[in-house]
């Protein structure tokens, strides 16, 4: 007979590590559809409602830190909903893409995953990214940044209604944005 | 400013002033920030401080350090030596002798701002768009005026319905003899049919002084890639542009980089860092005036066409950027642009100030570009350059 030593985790505690596996997995997941250029599938895991977000960001003033990142409704890298996410899909697989053939190499890294919140029927998540990007011979990338989303409950799994991402760079040290985060 | 860091500040009295960002006493940034408000400026080194109009106001220690001799009136940050606005625009140059900024425009260059200005109560949406091209300036500026290029460069973009709701359709065009373009894999290159290239496709090109010019389709051949031309009726606009400023539907370029795209209102700066490196940004000009939707419209056409995930200008960079890499050998630089499309054919039309030539796409716009660089190369005086790049009676 074992001694309770009052360590055994909680139900609520269980229940965390399990969404947190269930978050985790859905991350590595995506990242290995992009990084093996499976766009369809990838475009699949967002909802048709879905706001694909990157803002500008620029070098302030510590006093003006809130002013950092463009809001919805200024100009950003990427402001996509669905329909337009699919139709960067399309052009990808054209067969004319042509900074995209051919394909740059790139290893989505996704870290530091936190669930700040859930309703039950919708997650709100923040990761961490490390984006290498290969191309060509010589030409390299490497964007680090966090992203915020907003995963949604579909049977077994989730979908991203909505995705925020922030780079850590203001003036984008790369020659295009031709893949996704 | 090339490679000076230029602060540009509004002043109390609304007017504006642009200095380097280059302490007087070390050359330190006086101002670490992109953009915001300041109501001084403070060398992070010594902690020499300025006022916004760059005057030097504090010195630590002056009295003991510098026995009262340093006369702060003499060492404010350096003046760019003349800035001027035309329509909100603000320009500035270090050569004092320069021309009033009107005249160097000349009329080419007003119009190219005007086709922004006019297009109601302009502001500029907040988020400029910044990036590196590894690129030699030139032919991110040859490339404003090519329309030869879009339905191959951009064969994607127009194919796959990635430009949503500025997808360009309207006028069919004849179809472009293909005869021998074939895929790498042997397959023959089909050519997307759009309303911004073809053979059956009128083109307004003007020349201006100093090498300021626009090139591509006249407003009333374009397909359908401006979405409100409803501004080009108003007497603002009429009377801003006149009867060629109206019909032009192309890509206006202040000499040396500044593109004017008209399609949107969206103008791009191309900052020379290096022969082998550009750096662009994008802003975008809006009416203030638009209802919500529409301004919102614009916005997502603006992000989804040009900057780095712009569905066009990602395909460009990789042209330019191997336009660049690919001609830096030993042997490879020897091989010479080809610049001869419509070269000799090109009568100068000049009526209202301005000179237009008329016909199909050619690389007039072009050859006036590298034409003029090639004056400016010589430093020769302002008159001599002014003779030298004014436009004649063909190119």
């Amino acid at each position: 007979m074992s001694a309770d030593t009052g360590l055994r985790p909680s139900e609520d505690q269980i229940a965390a590590m399990v969404r947190q596996y269930e978050v985790e997995r859905f991350y590595y997941d995506e990242a290995a559809l992009l990084d093996a250029h499976r766009y369809d599938e990838w475009l699949a895991l967002f909802s048709d409602d879905a706001h694909y977000f990157m803002p500008i960001r620029r070098t302030r003033m510590q006093r003006e830190l809130n002013k950092e990142f463009t809001q919805p409704g200024e100009m950003a890298f990427f402001h996509d909903d669905k329909t337009l996410l699919a139709g960067r899909v399309a052009k990808l697989k054209s067969g004319r893409s042509w900074a995209e053939d051919p394909p740059s190499r790139t290893r989505h890294l996704i870290t530091n995953v936190r669930v700040v919140c859930d309703n039950g029927r919708e997650l709100e998540v923040e990761s961490n990214f490390h984006v290498y990007r290969t191309r060509l011979n010589s030409e390299e990338s490497s964007w680090i940044g966090s992203r915020r989303d907003l995963l949604r409950r579909i049977e077994g799994s989730f979908q991203i209604a909505d995705r925020k991402i922030f780079l850590e760079q203001t003036v984008l040290l790369s020659r295009n944005l031709s893949n996704f985060f | 400013m090339g490679r000076d860091n230029v602060l540009v500040v509004r002043q109390k009295d609304h007017t504006v002033k642009a200095m380097l960002n280059t302490c007087a006493h070390r050359g330190n940034a006086v101002c670490r920030a992109e953009e915001g408000n300041a109501k001084s400026f403070l060398c992070t080194y010594h902690g020499w401080s300025y006022g916004i109009d760059g005057q030097l106001l504090g010195v630590p220690g002056i009295k003991t350090f510098y026995d009262g001799q340093l006369d702060k009136s003499r060492h404010g940050l350096t003046q760019v030596a003349q800035v001027a606005s035309y329509n909100g625009f603000i320009f500035g140059t270090h050569d004092v002798t320069a021309p009033p900024l009107e005249q160097f425009l000349g009329a080419t260059g007003r119009l190219g701002l005007d086709l922004i200005a006019a297009r109601g109560d302009m502001v500029v949406v907040p988020g400029v768009q910044k990036f590196v091209i590894d690129c030699n300036w030139k032919i991110a500026v040859d490339n404003l005026f090519d329309w030869y290029h879009p339905q191959v460069t951009h064969a994607s973009a127009f194919q796959s319905g990635a430009l949503g709701p500025a997808r360009v359709g309207g006028r069919a065009n004849e179809e472009i003899d293909m005869s021998g373009v074939n895929m790498d894999n042997g397959a023959a290159l089909d050519m997307p049919v759009t309303g911004i290239s073809g053979t059956k496709f009128d083109q307004v090109v003007v020349l201006g002084e100093y090498g300021h010019a626009i090139g591509g389709p006249t407003a009333s051949s374009l397909g359908n890639p401006e979405f409100d031309k409803t501004w080009r009726s108003t007497p603002q606009a009429r009377a801003a542009l006149g009867s060629v400023g109206l019909e032009v539907g192309g890509h206006p370029n202040i000499f040396p980089t500044a593109w004017v795209t008209s399609a949107i209102g969206q103008l791009s700066l191309r900052i020379l860092r290096s022969p082998s490196r550009t750096e662009i940004w994008w802003f975008t000009l809006i009416d203030r005036n638009l209802p919500r939707e529409m301004r919102d419209f614009m916005i997502t056409i603006a992000c989804r066409v040009f900057g780095p995930a712009g569905v066009l200008e990602q395909d460009d960079g990789e042209n330019w950027s191997q336009a660049t890499a690919q001609t830096r050998g030993v042997a490879s630089r020897r091989v010479k642009h080809l610049l001869t499309m419509g070269l000799g054919r090109g009568k100068i039309i000049k009526e209202g100030g301005l000179a237009r030539i008329e016909g199909f796409t050619s690389e007039h716009a072009q050859l006036w570009t590298y034409h003029s660089w090639a004056q400016w190369m010589k430093g020769l005086s302002w008159d001599e350059l002014l003779k030298a790049t004014t436009p004649g009676e063909y190119i």
